[in-house]
């Protein structure tokens, strides 16, 4: 936009709304089907397109919208780049500063240095993308043409959800205020589609998944259990919605007990101190590698973390239950 | 002499020797990026988040305190006195522990003890899960240094480095391999490229060096073939790790896996068979008696073979506090001492870790198991008093087994 001698103030006038047009049906696209298939046949206004649909993104300030819309572009991304030529795929890499070559051997495959893969594969969960799934040699892991280009789109939402997280520090025009609204409206009605379920008050112990209901065992026992048990079982309770109280109680068992030093830490936990955060359980994989995952049962195979499987079996739970009947 | 006195006494040693050796305390990189913590004799409490700018300045901390242990982070911070959430993390570096307490060791840690605190009832190895005498489930248990504790985790850190090395391509250059003075070994990696590497990375780089979560299906098994010792990787690790199992197991541990009688007798019947056949194409079609569930079983046990016992924890950790070395540990009187990578066949633990290398002291020895350090061996002792160089006095000294004779 600085090479173009493009002014903010100049995208309000009608010379320039062809460009405003494509940026706001990108982001509409984005927020209405998670992706951005269609193309502007001008390129130019395709390309100019791009960075105002970015400062648009970054006015809203809802990072659920923002992500949303990282994903879209991500998507987009992949979908060309699965098609582009070997030549194309490292130019790009190197540009976000990549170490990839072309396997040994091959004109498709891929080496790419393990501290980039990891990089761009901590969102993925499928067991194919675990390190101790991949070829792993001379530190590079080797890849096929489409998942580099997996890779890549990764790099690229991480990329563009930078751009967007940083503070916009110009005043936008009035018209543009008004288009980013509007979006804005937009994606809080069709967010208003996904119902968010409330967890009841009370704990449900039945609907404790298999690596808690071990801890909350051994804590009852007295038993010992390792620094990481004890924090997933007071992150879940406390997120499960126990008192701190409850919880501090619950430690009285062990012989090591020490009221002061055990209340300070499920507060820190309980975001009453300190950061004020409210932590969260590791989510599985992170239990499995410590050693507090027991095994997993039906349910643990659809589910990525302790607090989703409470949900979903909560769910179950009042499915199951008839109501009262009523006379 | 009582406890406290016993914990003075140790700490007026450890003092003397920070003064007499401060010279071979060596500053970490970029430890004014780092948070120092010393643990204090007296109260057993941690002083944590100091900031120290020139090895001169932590030089002076370690004589004035002359504390129990001494740690640095391994991460970098912008403001290392802060509070945790105000330190500004700028990343850290990987760092391993091998401790023979995550090693199954062929001891069975027999000369660990354990206590009931509920009826007092003792014995030994690791502690049950319930008391045998009143089904209590709390103990205390002490832990004891042991050649074969401590040359398992030697051989766990020769299997890291060589994963470091090969399967990361990490220059030796960048690893620093120490025994950690008490059970065990630390391997630092210092290095540009893993600095910024998030907890759930590394947590990826530890189940690749656990081989958690591994499945085979990804490692060369298709249609009947399977991957080969030559194979770099895991496939090569299976392979070598299956390998190995099938050349040590036995007729008893076969049938622990659940093969039926007749399947065990042939498989160590053909054993040599099979064996052969690696430098071919590897065993994976020809042993027809054997389903696909039960090689998963037989590959299973490889994997096993092939994965390092390091602690998880601490290298998912991204503040994690390490012990600096040269620095004396609590618990034995012994120093962090660096391992050559060339040296570490050689590399005797209760040898080259002796810190307090002259005098004599005499001490009452409550209980003891025998133990090596240096050339001698030392005890069992029961109830006596004896007068033993100062490294053997203090190491029973700070395991709390002994105490000064007046």
């Amino acid at each position: 936009m600085k090479t173009l001698d493009l002014k903010i103030t100049d995208l309000a006038s009608p010379e320039y709304g062809q460009i405003l047009n494509r940026a706001e049906k990108r982001i509409e696209e984005a927020i209405l089907y998670a992706q951005i298939s269609q193309q502007h046949p001008n390129q130019e206004i395709e390309i100019l397109s791009f960075p105002i649909a970015i400062m648009m993104i970054s006015a809203t300030n809802d990072p659920f919208l923002k992500r949303r819309y990282a994903l879209a572009e991500a998507k987009r991304a992949y979908n060309s780049l699965k098609l582009e030529n070997a030549e194309k795929i490292i130019t790009i890499a190197v540009f976000f500063n990549w170490k990839i070559k072309l396997a040994e051997q091959t004109t498709t495959d891929y080496a790419l240095n393990f501290t980039d893969y990891l990089r761009n594969t901590v969102d993925f969960h499928e067991s194919k993308w675990k390190l101790v799934n991949r070829a792993l040699q001379n530190g590079e892991v080797h890849l096929t043409r489409d998942e580099a280009a997996r890779l890549l789109a990764e790099e690229v939402r991480r990329h563009i959800e930078k751009k967007l997280e940083a503070k916009l520090e110009l005043e936008l025009p009035q018209t543009i205020i008004d288009h980013v609204e509007r979006l804005e409206q937009l994606f809080i009605s069709r967010k208003g589609k996904i119902r968010l379920e409330t967890l009841p008050k009370e704990v449900v112990t039945n609907a404790f998944p298999p690596c808690i209901r071990q801890l909350y065992s051994d804590v009852q026992s007295g038993r010992h259990i390792s620094h990481i048990g004890r924090f997933t079982l007071t992150s879940f309770l406390i997120q499960s919605g126990m008192t701190t109280e409850d919880v501090v109680n619950l430690f009285r068992t062990f012989s090591d007990f020490n009221e002061r030093m055990t209340r300070y830490q499920v507060e820190h936990i309980a975001g009453g101190r300190g950061s004020r955060t409210k932590y969260i359980p590791p989510r599985c994989d992170t239990l499995r590698t410590h050693g507090v995952c027991p095994g997993m049962n039906e349910i643990c195979r659809k589910i990525r973390h302790p607090l989703a499987y409470y949900r979903r079996k909560l769910h179950i739970i009042k499915r199951e239950t008839p109501t009262a009947p009523r006379t | 002499m009582n406890k406290i006195e016993t914990q003075a006494f140790i700490q007026e040693n450890f003092a003397q020797y920070y003064a007499q050796n401060s010279g071979s305390i060596q500053s970490p990189s970029l430890m004014e990026k780092r948070e120092f913590a010393f643990l204090i004799f007296k109260e057993k409490t941690m002083l944590r988040h100091k900031g120290l700018t020139t090895a001169e300045e932590l030089r002076n901390a370690l004589k004035t305190i002359a504390p129990s242990d001494v740690y640095y982070s391994c991460a970098y911070y912008e403001r290392p006195e802060e509070d945790m959430e105000a330190k500004g993390w700028l990343g850290a570096d990987l760092v391993f522990d091998i401790d023979a307490d995550h090693i199954p060791t062929p001891c069975a840690k027999q000369h660990d003890t354990w206590t009931c605190n509920n009826c007092g009832a003792a014995g030994h190895g690791a502690p049950p899960e319930n008391c045998p005498t009143c089904e209590g489930q709390k103990f205390k248990d002490e832990s004891w240094p042991c050649e074969v504790c401590l040359e398992s985790a030697k051989e766990e850190t020769l299997k890291l480095v060589d994963v470091l090395t090969k399967d990361f391509d990490l220059p030796i250059e960048d690893l620093r391999i120490a025994f950690s003075g008490h059970r065990g070994y630390h391997v630092h990696v210092e290095s540009e490229a893993t600095r910024t590497l998030d907890q759930i990375a590394r947590k990826e780089i530890v189940d690749y060096i656990t081989g958690i979560g591994l499945e085979p299906i990804f490692h060369g098994f298709e249609k009947g073939r399977g991957p080969n010792l030559d194979d770099g990787g895991w496939r090569g690790k299976i392979a070598k790790g299956t390998y190995e199992y099938l050349l040590t197991t036995n007729s008893e541990q076969l049938a622990r896996l659940g093969f039926k009688k007749s399947t065990v007798n042939a498989l160590i019947k053909e054993r040599e068979k099979i064996l052969e056949s690696w430098r071919e194409k590897g065993p994976w079609r020809m042993f027809k008696r054997i389903s696909a569930e039960g090689w998963k079983k037989i590959i299973q046990k490889g994997i096993e073979k092939q994965s390092v016992k390091i602690d998880t924890v601490v290298t998912t950790d991204i503040h994690r506090l390490i012990r600096l070395t040269n620095t004396l540990h609590g618990k034995t009187g012994l120093k962090k001492t660096i391992v050559s990578f060339t040296d570490i066949e050689r590399f005797d633990p209760l040898k080259n870790a002796i810190a307090f290398e002259k005098g004599a002291l005499t001490v009452v020895v409550s209980e003891a198991s025998q133990f090596r350090l240096g050339n001698e061996t030392y005890g069992p002792y029961k109830n006596e008093r004896v007068e033993l160089p100062t490294a053997a006095a203090l190491f029973l000294l700070c395991k709390g087994a002994a105490t000064v004779s007046e």
